[in-house]
């Protein structure tokens, strides 16, 4: 068990011009900590994760594992298991063997061996499959022997490239929850890499949201939720995504469709600040509300509604200014509008309103 | 039976010309090649439109067979001549794979230029099997070859390579090892290829030296791909007529199976025909003997994946 920390990281793609695929990382993780690397493909969270296995060079700046320097030690010397989105389950090796390979390389005794990977097997529910080989396995008992492979290891980190991109979404979810309790009980540091933002919520006790190979922001998923530090943090975290509009701005607050949405003190300062004429006005699905007509809103013309069983999505058109904007509308599943229906919109709660900078993308209220 | 003739008359006819034509190529002239081994048939007592002669041959069961593996060196010598060509065979192959797995590793790197190396490598592959067995011919002669005169340069003694000695069989041992090779690395080099990389850093992050890495994935997963060369290999080479013959002439110090029945069967006063069938007979039974064992013995230590 181990704190982990990308000092500086940086890791340098030669090619004209160079790509910087991780760009200055800057992360602690606490020892015992579940943290999930999250961002779109090519964000750099797979090549960050790479760079603290040893699999790929660090070209700038340190990582440590447990205080130590470890820039430039091979895999080998850094007390890790990874587990790979693939399995990477040695084909012709037994389950037994794959999960017990590590421990055969550093000489481990055969009787301690056994023993290790039957009391792994027995967490993972793999006893029964340990003499066959990986190729006549299901998919999510192979995702099991590659978390098993890493157990046995006893490392003082775990990492994981998505490690459930393979599996279909129900037992996706079933093996989320299982990690996540296995980390619970076993107490390892773990980084997890996922494009998911679901399993990033759900997983993480925190999430370090990447793009570009920029650290974007690392908090709890609540405060990622609640207090997204841009408007590409508001727009990824959340699903369905985060209406975002670039709205003008008046005296009172966003000006959307006729209705002026009075906004918090802090964040119309922060505007008013850079003397903004425009802001980035974010405003989750489910703060938004339809309303009788003859209430104050934003009128929709409703172009799509996705039911889905609990709440219905209702996705339509808003004029603001001269052009027509998408806004999603989490609706009660029961009473949901019909296609090409008009109805008002209103924010329902005004402090689940999200300002952004409309260039920068920075969130206004600090 | 007429239904089934009814219903399935065309995938027959379909067939029927592949079925004739292997026949009358392969099966016909076996057949014949076997009854021959039961026969004394020679020039002398073969049927001969040219000379309007009846054959004379008659049937002699398995005197031929006994003859022959009696291992009188008027018959060729059978138990010395195979195990030459058993030492031959296996020298060849090992020394193929080896090289060849070498020269795949080194061509599986990023190394610059890496396509002008293979194209190197392969050509041995690409020049007739004549040329280059000409060219060694004149490279081993004793006097002027350039393999003695690089020998002599730096004091080592100068061997008659072609000569009436075991040199000889070196000789050819070497060519064909250095025409064999490309085919070896070529097809390694595939098989590297389809070795996942993901594997390589699993093992990598389990601790794995180079060494290990070799002996733990890399050879696991060549296992399918090598056991198929190196049994194409042991069948080429245990049958290569054409680089022995060419290199080392008529030498019984190079005599394998398949050149002594050439001998008997082209050269010689007698044209034995009988005999040289015995050998071709025993050299198929010898391979298809040696191709189960290894087939057996490949599915004992676990199916191929």
């Amino acid at each position: 068990m181990a704190e982990v920390a990308y000092d500086s990281a940086s890791r340098i793609f030669s090619g004209n011009p160079p790509v910087r695929a991780v760009d200055q990382l800057n992360l602690d993780v606490a020892d015992g900590e579940f943290l999930v690397l999250v961002g779109p493909s090519g964000s750099g969270k797979s090549t960050a994760l790479r760079m603290l296995a040893g699999l790929e060079d660090v070209d700038e700046g340190a990582i440590k594992i447990g205080g130590k320097d470890v820039t430039n030690v091979p895999p080998k010397g850094r007390d890790i298991a990874m587990v790979f989105q693939s399995y990477a389950l040695y084909p012709h090796m037994t389950v037994a063997d794959n999960m017990g390979f590590a421990l055969k390389l550093r000489g481990v005794d055969k009787g301690e061996i056994k023993n290790k990977v039957a009391e792994a097997a027995k967490m993972l529910d793999l006893t029964k499959y340990l003499d066959r080989k990986p190729k006549a396995l299901s998919g999510g008992q192979r995702q099991r022997v590659a978390m098993g492979r890493a157990i046995v290891r006893e490392p003082s980190v775990f990492l994981m490239d998505e490690p459930l991109s393979n599996l279909d979404a129900k037992l996706r979810v079933e093996t989320r929850a299982n990690i996540a309790a296995l980390q619970q009980r076993l107490g390892t540091t773990t980084i997890y890499v996922t494009h998911d933002q679901v399993e990033a919520m759900t997983m993480g006790h925190r999430v370090a949201v990447l793009k570009d190979g920029l650290l974007q922001q690392c908090d709890t998923p609540r405060n990622l939720y609640d207090r997204p530090a841009n408007a590409f943090v508001a727009g990824f975290m959340g699903s369905p995504a985060m209406n975002l509009k670039t709205v003008p701005l008046t005296s009172e607050g966003a000006k959307l469709d006729g209705v002026v949405v009075p906004l918090s003190r802090a964040a119309l300062g922060g505007a008013s600040g850079e003397s903004l004429s425009e802001v980035t006005f974010g405003i989750r699905p489910e703060a938004l509300g339809i309303v009788p007509s003859s209430e104050a809103g934003m009128d929709m013309t409703v172009e799509l509604v996705e039911e889905l069983g609990a709440d219905a999505l209702v996705h339509g058109a808003v004029r603001i200014g001269d052009s027509s904007e998408r806004f999603v509308v989490r609706v009660d599943g029961r009473t949901p509008p019909t296609l090409g229906q008009n109805v008002k919109v209103a924010v329902r709660d005004t402090s689940e309103i999200h300002l952004f900078h409309p260039e920068t993308g920075n969130r206004l209220d600090g | 039976m007429r239904r089934f003739l009814d219903r399935h008359w065309y995938a027959y006819a379909m067939v029927l010309p592949v079925v004739v034509v292997v026949a009358v190529l392969v099966l016909y002239p076996l057949v014949q090649g076997v009854y021959f081994t039961f026969t004394d048939v020679n020039e002398a007592t073969i049927a001969n439109p040219v000379l309007d002669r009846p054959a004379t041959y008659e049937f002699t069961g398995l005197r031929n067979y006994l003859n022959v593996l009696s291992g009188d060196s008027s018959y060729g010598a059978f138990w010395s001549t195979l195990v030459r060509t058993l030492i031959w065979t296996f020298g060849c192959v090992f020394f193929h794979y080896t090289i060849g797995l070498g020269l795949a590793l080194l061509l599986n790197r990023q190394v610059r230029g890496r396509s002008l190396y293979r194209v190197a490598l392969v050509l041995p592959w690409a020049v007739p099997a004549f040329i280059s067995a000409f060219a060694w011919k004149y490279m081993f002669n004793a006097q002027y070859g350039i393999v003695n005169q690089v020998l002599r340069a730096v004091g080592l003694p100068d061997p008659v390579w072609l000569g009436q000695s075991d040199w000889a069989l070196v000789a050819v041992v070497v060519v064909n090892v250095w025409l064999g090779v490309p085919f070896m690395m070529v097809a390694l080099l595939g098989g590297l290829q389809s070795i996942p990389g993901d594997l390589y850093e699993a093992a990598e992050v389990d601790g794995a030296t180079p060494w290990q890495r070799f002996r733990d994935i890399t050879l696991p997963g060549l296992r399918s791909v090598s056991s198929t060369v190196v049994l194409l290999g042991v069948i080429w080479t245990f049958n290569m007529f054409a680089i022995v013959y060419l290199v080392a002439g008529p030498n019984p110090n190079t005599r394998i199976l398949v050149t002594y029945a050439f001998e008997r069967f082209f050269s010689g006063a007698s044209r034995d025909y009988a005999v040289a069938s015995t050998y071709g007979v025993l050299i198929l039974s010898v391979l298809l003997v040696f191709a189960s064992v290894y087939r057996r013995a490949l599915r004992e230590q676990g199916e191929v994946w």
